[in-house]
């Protein structure tokens, strides 16, 4: 994941929007909050570890999730 | 042969002159200064008074601060903000003096502060009026604020990665920097010094020049801090020079100033996001990202409380669910009585599909009764 704080606060405020909507669908919800709670953790990461580390600490949490 | 003098004697002569004329007797005069010597160990300071017409000195003489009056030149600095230097033009009360080996010169016994001040005033004023005038696209003035382009530039949600322009080993960078690292909140930041002299002649263009290293690799800060330490030593003058406040203003990267200076604000601060000191600038940034850390909050909350929402209705719904196809199952009619009447493994729901003499199954609760019809008649329960 390689976003702007910017990018990672407006796709945040999306997801949760959606999933706010009563129509969302249960089976999506899971996705849905999946991704939001990475988006939270990059946000929190990076704010306290300096660019380099933020990569290294993200990928030590989820080492299967490269291609993202 | 005419007569001839020693040198004591003539100059003896004019001292006489000199007393006769001027003993006793003060003179308030306005001029430029210029030569400046300050000893302040010995609290003298040493000067020139000049007066030019154009560019040409018409008039000259040596003056000097005693330490009963050097405490004038001391408050001077501290109300003005700026160094008793070259260039200045003061009021001043003097006392004309003559040594019989060092000359003519002017005692100053005290500085009229007002004049001087107001001197100041005017001429940051003059710059000030300039600016405005010069650059109408990058400086603005309404409702006597300043409006400029590096102002109007929006904050990055997060800022993280600083340029810092300050003075090397000073109280402003060390301040700053104890702030950002030490900040409650763990975050991390990225600090790329930009140091340099501040003060005294040509700190402006040294902080120029380090800007333009700045603006050369822009895309890798967030923002510009430019912090000095507050402390007795004050020359605001860099700051209110015109080519640096100009380029202040329309520089490209927000830029914040922490100059530290309770009374006075320089012309930087207004072209600039003013935070008056070093430590001021860097709690701002601090906050800055723990405004952006608390929306995030915010919406881990939201997300969550929603999720658990949603979660729970599913849940009551498939509770609900269970509950009416219970009341609806076959099992819970039969218990209460009720049976069920097949015939040829069809369910009856229409008794006219069943004949006299069929076959038929009465299906109860535990156990099936098999029966063959033997009358029909209408059906007179009361229901």
């Amino acid at each position: 994941m390689n976003l702007t704080y910017n990018q990672a606060y407006s796709e945040l405020s999306k997801l949760v929007d959606q999933i706010e909507d009563d129509k969302i669908q249960l089976d999506t919800l899971a996705e849905k909050v999946k991704q939001a709670k990475e988006l939270i953790d990059y946000c929190e990461t990076r704010l306290r570890l300096i660019d380099k580390d933020v990569e290294v600490a993200l990928v030590d949490k989820k080492p299967k999730k490269k291609g993202k | 042969m005419p007569k001839r003098l020693r040198l004591s004697e003539l100059i003896g002569e004019i001292d006489d002159v000199i007393q006769d004329r001027f003993a006793g007797e003060t003179f308030w005069i306005t001029a430029e200064i210029t030569d400046v010597k300050k000893q302040a160990d010995k609290r003298w300071c040493f000067l020139k008074f000049i007066e030019k017409e154009g560019n040409l000195i018409i008039a000259e003489i040596k003056g000097v601060f005693w330490s009963n009056s050097y405490s004038s030149v001391l408050q001077f600095e501290k109300l003005s903000g700026q160094t008793f230097a070259n260039g200045l033009e003061i009021t001043c009360n003097v006392r004309v003096r003559f040594h019989k080996r060092f000359g003519i010169d002017l005692e100053v016994l005290e500085i009229d502060h007002t004049y001087a001040l107001g001197k100041l005033e005017q001429e940051k004023q003059q710059t000030l009026d300039r600016l405005v005038k010069e650059n109408p696209k990058v400086i603005r003035i309404v409702d006597g604020q300043y409006f400029t382009s590096n102002k109007s530039l929006e904050l990055p949600i997060v800022l993280q990665r600083i340029a810092l322009v300050t003075a090397p080993d000073s109280d402003g960078q060390r301040d700053f920097k104890q702030e950002i690292t030490n900040n409650p909140y763990g975050y991390a930041f990225l600090v790329t010094e930009f140091l340099t002299q501040i003060q005294g002649d040509n700190s402006s263009n040294l902080i120029i020049q380090k800007l333009k290293q700045i603006e050369a690799e822009k895309e890798n800060f967030d923002v510009v801090a430019i912090v000095r330490g507050g402390g007795s030593q004050t020359d605001f003058k860099p700051f209110d020079d015109y080519e640096l406040s100009k380029y202040v203003a329309s520089f490209p990267l927000p830029i914040l100033t922490g100059i530290g200076h309770d009374r006075n604000t320089s012309i930087v601060d207004l072209m600039a996001r003013q935070h008056k000191t070093p430590t001021k600038v860097a709690g701002t940034i601090v906050e800055h990202n723990f405004n952006f850390e608390s929306e995030i909050i915010e919406l881990k909350d939201r997300l969550l409380l929603t999720t658990e929402r949603m979660i729970d209705k599913a849940k009551d719904n498939l509770l609900q669910m269970k509950r009416t196809v219970k009341a609806y199952s076959p099992l819970t009619i039969l218990n209460k009585g009720y049976a069920i009447i097949t015939s040829n493994d069809q369910i009856i729901i229409d008794p006219k599909d069943i004949k006299p003499n069929s076959e038929i199954k009465t299906i109860l609760k535990n156990e099936v009764i098999h029966s063959t019809v033997t009358k029909k008649s209408k059906n007179e329960l009361d229901l």
